[in-house]
């Protein structure tokens, strides 16, 4: 998905924490597990995953949450925005919450995952390839 | 008023609410501003009257997000759980995802359709309106 628009920004809401992405972009996902769900408060949370090593913090500080014993989800501490997540089961990489980019409509949501607790009345992107757990089959990453 | 009660809070258990009565009307809403506050490519809220809601464990932290508006959310895991609007201050915004049991209640329409991210093809089937709903609507 490298279409040299790269580097991109984005950040906070209240504008705290500023990052810059080098790209490429390894995915885009809908997840609907429920951790994401309630962490943003909406009905499912859409990542962009990225190489680690991708991502530039340029202002501010990401507080980070353990959400379980290999997950951070990082937030920022001023205004609550939902901005990464790290887990130590794919350390390379990192996800970034695509309503944290400046531009969040230039990444197209490629497939669903953790579809078992999707909200039953939801009906988004019925046309993408769904998983159960990741993507990649991977044991879960929450 | 009925005597139904729906619990909520953040992820981490650190902030809890309750609603008493009905949830139903709920949204939703495709704002830049929910979206940059969520970090999610939509947010759904259902409306209470304020007197029907209130916090029963922790302290959540306020972002002022407008000169009129205020979002809480939990300092310790970062869960978006309400808005409020100086303008209409009997009524309070809260995320639906952030409680116990959101699969109980399905959002009846989708509000600022206007700023909604074009690759998002969401409940379809409900209307929309290009800014706020009417109220006459809900």
């Amino acid at each position: 998905m490298s279409d040299g628009r790269f580097p991109i920004e984005g950040g906070c809401f209240c504008g705290a924490i500023r990052f810059r992405v080098k790209g490429p972009i390894k995915g885009v996902v809908h997840c609907h597990c429920r951790m994401c769900q309630r962490s943003g408060g909406a009905s499912h949370m859409t990542w962009v995953t990225l190489a680690k090593a991708d991502f530039d913090l340029l202002q501010g500080r990401i507080t980070q949450f353990c959400s379980s014993e290999h997950g951070e989800r990082g937030f920022c501490a001023a205004c609550g925005t939902p901005l990464t997540f790290w887990s130590r089961h794919a350390a390379e990489d990192l996800d970034v919450t695509v309503g944290s980019f400046d531009y969040p409509e230039m990444f197209r949501p490629q497939r669903h995952i953790y579809v078992s607790s999707r909200l039953p009345w939801l009906r988004l992107d019925e046309g993408l390839p769904e998983h159960d757990t990741q993507s990649n089959g991977t044991e879960s990453t929450n | 008023m009925s005597n139904e009660k729906h619990d909520g809070g953040c992820l981490c258990g650190a902030v809890r609410y309750e609603v008493t009565g009905p949830i139903d009307r709920i949204a939703h809403c495709h704002c830049s501003m929910c979206r940059g506050s969520a970090g999610a490519p939509v947010v759904t809220f259902f409306v209470v009257e304020a007197s029907r809601f209130r916090f029963t464990q922790g302290t959540p932290r306020i972002y002022r997000s407008s000169r009129d508006a205020e979002r809480r959310f939990c300092g310790t895991c970062g869960t978006q759980l309400t808005f409020a609007s100086r303008r209409s201050p009997d009524y309070v915004d809260v995320t639906l995802a952030s409680l116990d049991h959101p699969e109980r209640h399905a959002p009846k329409h989708h509000v600022w359709t206007s700023a909604q991210l074009p690759w998002l093809k969401l409940d379809e089937h409900l209307p929309g309106y290009p800014e706020f709903t009417p109220t006459d609507k809900l």
